[in-house]
């Protein structure tokens, strides 16, 4: 009995050793193009074209040139800018949409939400020439420039289903008492709205806040089509462009990359654990 | 004073009856208001533009708008099964039309109630009337921004126009038409109401004017079909060529049909097992299947007059979906086996997975375009180099991936079998680097809903680690995998951007998608009415993607 029982101790270490080893190599194949992408960056032109995995020197110059030379700077604060706008409509309408869709009781109601779920079905292809052909009208006929400028970037993105739809599933949670008493004090829909069910769901406005926010920041096809001057020209666009016509000096492009990245990096190790979560949860139902 | 009692608590119940009545409609308001501007956006930019899809799709339209030319668009690129798609999705707005009506015959719907059906034929004229209102009005519409040029961009001036617009005489007319005919349609459906006494007016009258609203849309589509095709035969006679549209119309329709009644012989067939009726049922079924797929047989000479672009996408997006679908669900299955047992720094392993995920593509694909660039010191060639192969050209290579490994061992290689370009292969790689981690989170939020009684019970009957999986793990997370592979198989078909990155000339287009296929059509070439089409081919690929998922994987996921 006891041997049997040390056997499988036995075994079962082995299996862990290997359960490790698979793992590491997993996590290795996830990691090496960004250490490589970091450790060229580094390097020299030269050096970069070579075949050392590692710099020799450390040349700090090539983010300060990538920074500069290939205008990463303005493109940064432009795809700021552009996140800002379209997270806040997004964030505000969704709050108010999805409220609504929970907890307000209309008519229609449920088949409005219906007709918005079924447009996530809709292949982003099929939106992209109509809505060029609407956003340049809208230009021509508005006051406000849209090609070019932050409209045509921001607000065709701040009706969102899939944010209204997350939220609402937080809204629905509240439990009923809760809405009952605040209204027994006098509260209407918008009050209770903004002081009990947004600071409740904190957690869920964050998981939106950071998708939409990495959404905005990787987008690629709508900005190359609206954006032909590099003054409203976010990062993704620029980081692209870059990578085509400066091609041959990998040190700055990997620079451009790891700025590109960063923000992103950051954002996601800060408010990982609602992230995976939620995306497991979204994902599973959804 | 008894009586004095009774009228005061009347009027209090009066009064508190408007009372209720006001809060009742001021509810309804508050939802309006807070749902409008997030539905007024999706409305403007992701549900009007479908309709306006469509309507570029069905124009000659290069950056501007030209004449309309019916189903061309369609033609040039899937060729004739153009045709054969609109005859199809008539059949399905009668059969739907068909399903509503008898659904709501289930739902008790006898005698006097029928009556429903006039009103509803109203309302449903009512609908069609707006979208006609809506194709009038559009291209009066986008001319107001010509109209602007010249002039001064005020606000009474854009408003003088919108005026001018809405007011010309044959938008009016059309909406005239819509308003007589919506309040001719409520009137009526009041009236019947009235007559009839149903509770259930407002559901019986709407699902009635959505069935007849099907049975019109059939109509016209079938009629617009027989146009065009009568058309195309005229032009066909004056330059005294066949162009053969009827019957390969008729042959490869008859297929899909000959199919469909397999199908159905099948299913009854399953009914009855072990009876010598089943045996007949699965012959029939058979040579059914056979003689359909024969008459289906004639597609690929249609598409030969199709767009080579097109299909070139299509077979490159098959490739790219067969190659990473399955790859990246089998690793990330088996990674999330393995960190879903007590391990330490699982989180961290996580973490680690998920971060190709989050990574802008952008970046990761300029990353790997480096990695994987032609020149000799690039790390996958420095790769090759230690194995002691020959250094290849990655991103820049258009031939087949086997067809260069069977070439690297002196093997000849049939060009049927080339299999994706190495370019796209380098690409296919990426995708699974990036959604690996996606997947392995899905996978261990799945394996977290498996109750651990099961697997342990499994363990003291004496089944070993690999037989639990087999057995217990593995068919309990079918709904997950089913949901992971709709995603994944739709989202290559969706993918672009990082295609869009990858791209090289070099590359002879054996990396451009379906998706990269219509984008350059609308971005370079800017054929909007063509790409415009493209893009509901596309969308019908994934539509029927998802249906064949459905049937081929739902039935036989495990919901526990």
């Amino acid at each position: 009995m006891a041997k049997q029982t040390k056997s499988l101790l036995k075994r079962n270490g082995s299996a862990k050793v290997v359960t490790y080893v698979i793992l590491i190599i997993g996590a290795l194949i996830s990691l090496i193009p960004f250490v490589w992408m970091i450790s060229t960056s580094l390097k020299s032109l030269g050096e970069a074209l070579g075949s050392s995995f590692f710099p020799s020197e450390l040349h700090f110059e090539n983010y300060v040139e990538a920074w500069k030379r290939a205008r990463f700077s303005e493109y940064f604060i432009n795809s700021i800018i552009i996140a800002a706008i379209t997270l806040t409509g997004e964030v505000t309408f969704s709050i108010l949409a999805a409220y609504a869709f929970a907890r307000i009781k209309f008519p229609g109601r449920d088949f409005i939400f219906g007709v918005l779920l079924s447009t996530m079905m809709i292949p982003a292809m099929v939106n992209i020439i109509p809505n060029f052909l609407t956003v340049t009208w809208l230009g021509r006929i508005g006051p406000l420039k849209w090609i070019n400028n932050w409209p045509a970037l921001t607000v065709p993105f701040m009706g969102s289903v899939f944010s209204i739809f997350l939220l609402r599933q937080f809204f629905a949670q509240i439990p009923d008492e809760l809405f009952d008493s605040a209204q027994l004090d006098g509260a209407g829909h918008f009050r209770f709205l903004w002081q009990i069910a947004v600071p409740l769901s904190k957690a869920s406005i964050m998981v939106i806040v950071v998708l939409s926010f990495i959404g905005t920041w990787n987008s690629l096809a709508w900005p190359m089509l609206v954006t032909n001057t590099p003054d409203w020209r976010p990062i993704s666009v620029g980081l692209m462009n870059f990578v085509q016509e400066a091609g041959q000096h990998i040190n700055l492009t990997m620079a451009g990359a790891f700025i590109t990245i960063v923000p992103i990096v950051v954002i996601y190790f800060f408010t990982q654990r609602q992230f995976t979560e939620s995306i497991a949860r979204s994902g599973l139902k959804g | 004073m008894a009586e004095i009692v009774e009228a005061n608590s009347k009027m209090k119940q009066r009064s508190l009856f408007s009372r209720v009545n006001g809060r009742k409609i001021r509810e309804y308001l508050t939802g309006y208001l807070f749902i409008a501007p997030a539905v007024t956006l999706i409305f403007i930019f992701g549900i009007f533009p479908v309709g306006f899809a469509l309507y570029v799709s069905l124009h000659k339209w290069r950056l501007k708008q030209g004449a309309f030319i019916g189903l061309k668009n369609y033609v040039s690129g899937i060729g004739n099964l153009a045709y054969l798609a609109a005859f199809i999705l008539a059949l399905l707005a009668f059969v739907g039309a068909y399903l509503l009506v008898r659904s709501q015959q289930k739902q008790g719907v006898t005698g006097r109630q029928w009556l429903h059906l006039i009103p509803a034929l109203v309302q449903a004229g009512a609908v069609l009337a707006l979208l006609r209102w809506g194709v009038i009005l559009l291209p009066e519409f986008l001319g107001i921004a010509d109209k602007l040029r010249k002039l001064e961009r005020t606000q009474e001036v854009f408003m003088r126009l919108l005026g001018e617009t809405l007011w010309a005489e044959q938008v009016a007319a059309a909406f005239f038409v819509f308003i007589s005919l919506a309040a001719g349609g409520l009137i009526l459906g009041w009236l019947v109401r009235k007559f009839i006494g149903d509770k259930k007016t407002f559901q019986r009258q709407s699902m009635f004017a959505f069935a007849w609203t099907s049975l019109a849309v059939g109509g016209i589509l079938i009629w617009f079909t027989f146009k065009e095709i009568a058309g195309v035969y005229a032009a066909a006679l004056e330059a005294g060529t066949d162009p053969g549209v009827w019957p390969q119309v008729v042959t490869i329709g008859s297929g899909f049909i000959l199919i469909g009644l397999a199908w159905l012989f099948w299913k009854s067939a399953e009914k009855r097992v072990g009876s010598k009726v089943f045996w007949w049922r699965i012959l029939a079924a058979f040579v059914l299947m056979v003689g359909g797929w024969l008459l289906i047989g004639e597609i690929p000479t249609i598409l030969a007059s199709g767009d080579p672009d097109l299909w070139e996408g299509l077979k490159v997006t098959i490739y790219f979906s067969m190659f990473t679908v399955p790859f990246q669900l089998a690793i990330s299955l088996f990674l999330s086996v393995l960190l879903f047992q007590k391990i330490w720094g699982s989180n961290a392993f996580r973490i680690i997975y998920f971060l190709p995920y989050v990574t802008p593509a952008v970046a990761s694909a300029a990353i790997f375009r480096q990695i994987f660039s032609a020149r000799e010191t690039a790390p996958a060639n420095l790769l090759l180099k230690s194995l002691g192969a020959e250094p290849l050209r990655w991103l820049f290579e258009p031939k087949g991936v086997f067809s260069i490994i069977a070439n690297g061992m002196g093997v000849d290689w049939p060009a049927w079998a080339a299999g994706p370009s190495l370019a796209l292969t380098v690409i296919i790689l990426h995708s699974v680097w990036t959604y690996v981690g996606y997947d392995t989170v899905i996978y261990l939020a799945g394996l977290g809903n498996i109750s651990k009684e099961l697997i342990d019970a499994a363990a003291v009957d004496g089944a070993n680690k690999w037989d639990t999986f087999w057995y217990i793990i593995f068919p309990l997370l079918s709904p997950t995998t089913y949901f992971l592979s709709l995603i994944a198989i739709i989202g290559t078909f969706k993918a672009f951007s990082t295609i869009w990155i990858f791209r090289d000339s070099m590359a002879l287009g054996t990396t451009d998608t379906f998706s990269v296929t219509i984008f350059i059509e609308f971005f370079e070439k800017l054929r909007y009415g063509y790409a415009s089409a493209l893009s509901f081919v596309l969308f019908a690929i994934i539509l029927i993607l998802t249906v064949a998922n459905n049937r081929i994987q739902g039935s036989r996921v495990f919901y526990g």
